[in-house]
């Protein structure tokens, strides 16, 4: 009996820690985040006033003042989400790809395209802007190319028709080296005699690759969609740093809305119209988590 | 003995846990202010900081109170390092915030204390007239709140903080090497409007790439708040220009007045630096520094930070948003507003201590330590200490504060603005106008119509 008590608080003593990390950190967080999702608050009165499904509905669809904002910020949300993914996985499949199958300098190589993903992403979004602007690299060497015509006299980020895709591009670019380094490890999962014997059966390497590889990695696509969904859904840095939204309002995404609502609105209550798009993005994260399994299933 | 020894441990425990908690915020008791006490200060300014460290050393010399200034930056850390001490209960004793809008929310929040009983007359006779009741929250400010603000908590005549920096946005700063580039004047400003307009397209033309204005659009208000607020003030008169903010759209934006306004400010759009949208405030005023740009807009304190960068004040011309020659009035005239105050948290336990700090920083001797180490126009009225303390370029922005009552422009007076006034929409709608030009006058004029309108069906 003694034994099996010392037991059971030897197993406490080492699991507590973790337990009371995770309840302080992750239940409190979470919980308190929700309930403030139902208020008004400023984060500096001792009370918080409730208000039910107000804020709910003041972003979806109530307050004229902010639903339509926040309308076009979902809509802009949605062609990261989709974008970011969607280019991710068709530049990242193929290099992996070619990777694998170089046999010199290939380590190399793997540094270099891994180089975006050790670079703090801070510094890289203010090297990027010097980049785009009107007098940056980029205009300067399509001048120099013969491509005037392509250079923004503006800047990249000052276009509106431009801005956005930018950014997308920019996360594209941060985003490849993560999906290349998961598609060379289930590359390198991959029974090599299976493609052996589709190479013997005289089967075409566009075909190895569509109708072995493609499909065996199946679940590394299903991961780093995953991944660029979640962080084109909750990624504010970028368009904070880069844009703030602009020019004009053109690049405001739900992630930078919501911070926005936190932090400046001056010292309006606005902390729970955030607390609830942060939930409603939660939501969004989810359901695209859900489709994007179905899919993936359907297609296996 | 073990047993005896833990309880005796844990009694000790927690006796220290509870003088902890006794000891630590919350308490309102405070200490009369004494020799040898010692204050903390937070501020949302680098530059005050220093400027303030060195007020402080003369404030400790003559009353032996101590006091340690913090820097807390940018604006947003500031906020939830506030928010995060209010919950701790570990705010310092004093705190400098944007004046007339921050300050009052955190005195409404219970985090300032109200000092009505302590600022007495003679205190408030000492700063420019205009910023006196900065800190004061009046009865229309009460009613105009939204129903869930702090402020309908909060007792009108309330006052939570003493204004200590002042100034003006709207001010137009000029590169005089530019302009005598372009064969303009380097020493007179434009008198109109018109003008101005003439004299940007002659130094875009001589200098396509670096004779044009820069602002920082990638916080889209500044061209709204800075450029054309003064401008359509000007234009129609105070009556008129605050009946475009109103519910009646005959007298709004999208009127014949108010499209004749805009289609004033998209003049502009020729003028623009490259990429002035994707620049923020500092980043444009250091473009300007870096002679990226012949003109640039800003306020008095943005004078201050161009020194800092490189640019030293002589070489720079200075003139209020000029006014057009077929507007209402004839010349403009800025109402300085209080931009930062001071104020003691309810929570400091050295709230004498912490008014005589206070009372000592804007004081003459002391608001001009400040002013000189900082470049920042102080609210304290220094009269003809103005120049030596301030330095003469500094001292002659005062001039565009003083002229004809008509004609002054107050961006402090937010009266006519809808509850929950958010002047990010408009914004963003200004940039659509120009540089963008997505939207013509009559467009933006119509669209800003539909953002005011639904701020107040929202305040409703």
């Amino acid at each position: 009996m003694a034994s099996r008590w010392k037991e059971w608080v030897t197993g406490w003593a080492f699991v507590f820690p973790a337990v009371a990390l995770f309840a302080v950190m992750g239940v409190y967080t979470i919980g308190s985040g929700l309930a403030l999702s139902f208020a008004s608050w400023n984060g500096f009165t001792p009370n918080w006033i409730w208000v039910g499904l107000e804020n709910y509905a003041d972003l979806l669809w109530a307050d004229p003042a902010l639903a339509p904002g926040v309308r076009r910020a979902a809509w802009n949300t949605l062609q990261v989400c989709v974008a970011v993914p969607l280019l991710t996985v068709l530049i990242s499949l193929p290099l992996a790809v070619t990777l694998n199958s170089v046999r010199r300098l290939r380590g190399l190589l793997r540094s270099v395209y891994f180089l975006p993903y050790v670079t703090t992403g801070i510094a890289t979004y203010y090297a990027w802007r010097y980049l785009l602007e009107p007098e940056g690299s980029i205009n300067l060497m399509l001048r120099s190319a013969g491509l005037g015509s392509l250079a923004q006299p503006q800047g990249w980020l000052a276009n509106p028709s431009t801005a956005l895709w930018t950014l997308i591009l920019i996360l594209v670019w941060s985003a490849v080296p993560t999906a290349t380094l998961l598609y060379l490890t289930g590359l390198q999962a991959i029974d090599p005699s299976m493609v052996e014997a589709a190479r013997i059966d005289g089967a075409a390497p566009r075909q190895v690759l569509r109708r072995i590889i493609v499909p065996l990695l199946t679940p590394m696509t299903a991961g780093i969609v995953l991944l660029g969904v979640r962080d084109s859904l909750h990624g504010f840095q970028i368009f904070l740093i880069m844009t703030n939204g602009g020019p004009g309002g053109h690049t405001n995404v739900l992630a930078l809305e919501t911070y926005e609502l936190a932090f400046f609105k001056g010292l309006a209550p606005t902390l729970g119209l955030s607390s609830a798009l942060g939930w409603l993005l939660f939501v969004g994260a989810v359901l695209l988590t859900l489709a994007n399994a179905r899919l993936l299933r359907r297609v296996r | 003995m073990a047993s005896m020894k833990a309880r005796i441990l844990s009694l000790a425990a927690v006796a220290t846990l509870v003088a902890a908690g006794c000891s630590s915020g919350g308490g309102q008791t405070s200490e009369p202010a004494a020799s040898g006490q010692s204050l903390t200060m937070w501020t949302f300014k680098q530059s005050h900081a220093t400027a303030l460290q060195k007020a402080a050393e003369q404030f400790t010399a003559q009353t032996g109170i101590g006091v340690k200034v913090e820097a807390v930056t940018p604006d947003d850390v500031f906020k939830s390092k506030i928010q995060s001490a209010a919950q701790t209960g570990d705010l310092p004793d004093v705190l400098e915030a944007h004046a007339a809008g921050e300050d009052l929310e955190l005195g409404a929040s219970g985090l300032l204390a109200d000092i009505s009983g302590d600022v007495n007359d003679a205190w408030k006779g000492r700063f420019l007239p205009s910023t006196r009741n900065a800190g004061v929250l009046d009865q229309g400010r009460i009613d105009r709140a939204a129903a869930d603000s702090p402020f309908k908590q909060a007792k009108a005549g309330s006052m939570y903080a003493v204004p200590f920096t002042a100034g003006a946005f709207g001010i137009v700063y000029a590169n005089k090497e530019k302009l005598q580039a372009a064969g303009l004047s380097p020493d007179t400003p434009p008198a109109s409007w018109e003008e101005f307009v003439a004299a940007l397209k002659t130094s875009t033309e001589k200098d396509p790439q670096a004779g044009g204005l820069s602002l920082g659009l990638k916080v889209s208000q500044v061209g709204f708040n800075w450029i054309y607020q003064p401008l359509a003030h000007a234009y129609l008169g105070k009556e008129k220009f605050q009946g475009l903010f109103g519910k009646d759209t005959a007298a709004g934006f999208g009127s014949p007045d108010g499209v004749k306004t805009l289609d004033l400010y998209a003049q502009l759009t020729p003028y623009w630096m490259p990429g002035a949208t994707t620049l923020g405030i500092d980043e444009a005023d250091i473009a300007f520094a870096q002679g990226k740009s012949a003109y640039n807009v800003g306020g008095t304190f943005t004078l201050a930070f161009l020194a800092q960068n490189g640019m030293s004040p002589d070489k720079v011309l200075t003139f209020p948003i000029p006014p057009s020659e077929t507007g209402a009035h004839k010349d403009i005239v800025m109402a300085p507003l209080a931009l930062t105050s001071l104020g003691v948290t309810s929570t400091s336990k050295n709230r004498a201590a912490a008014l005589k700090w206070i009372d000592y920083v804007t004081s003459p001797a002391g608001a001009g330590i400040v002013a000189k180490e900082s470049l920042d126009l102080p609210a304290t009225d220094l009269g003809a200490e103005a120049a030596t303390l301030m330095g003469p370029e500094l001292a002659a922005l005062q001039k565009y504060f003083t002229g004809d009552p008509a004609s002054t422009y107050d961006a402090g007076d937010t009266t006519f603005f809808p509850g929950g006034y958010d002047q990010v929409k408009p914004g963003d709608a200004f940039v659509r106008l120009s540089p963008l030009k997505e939207l013509d006058p009559a467009q933006a004029g119509k669209e800003l119509d539909a953002i005011f309108g639904a701020m107040w069906k929202s305040a409703e």
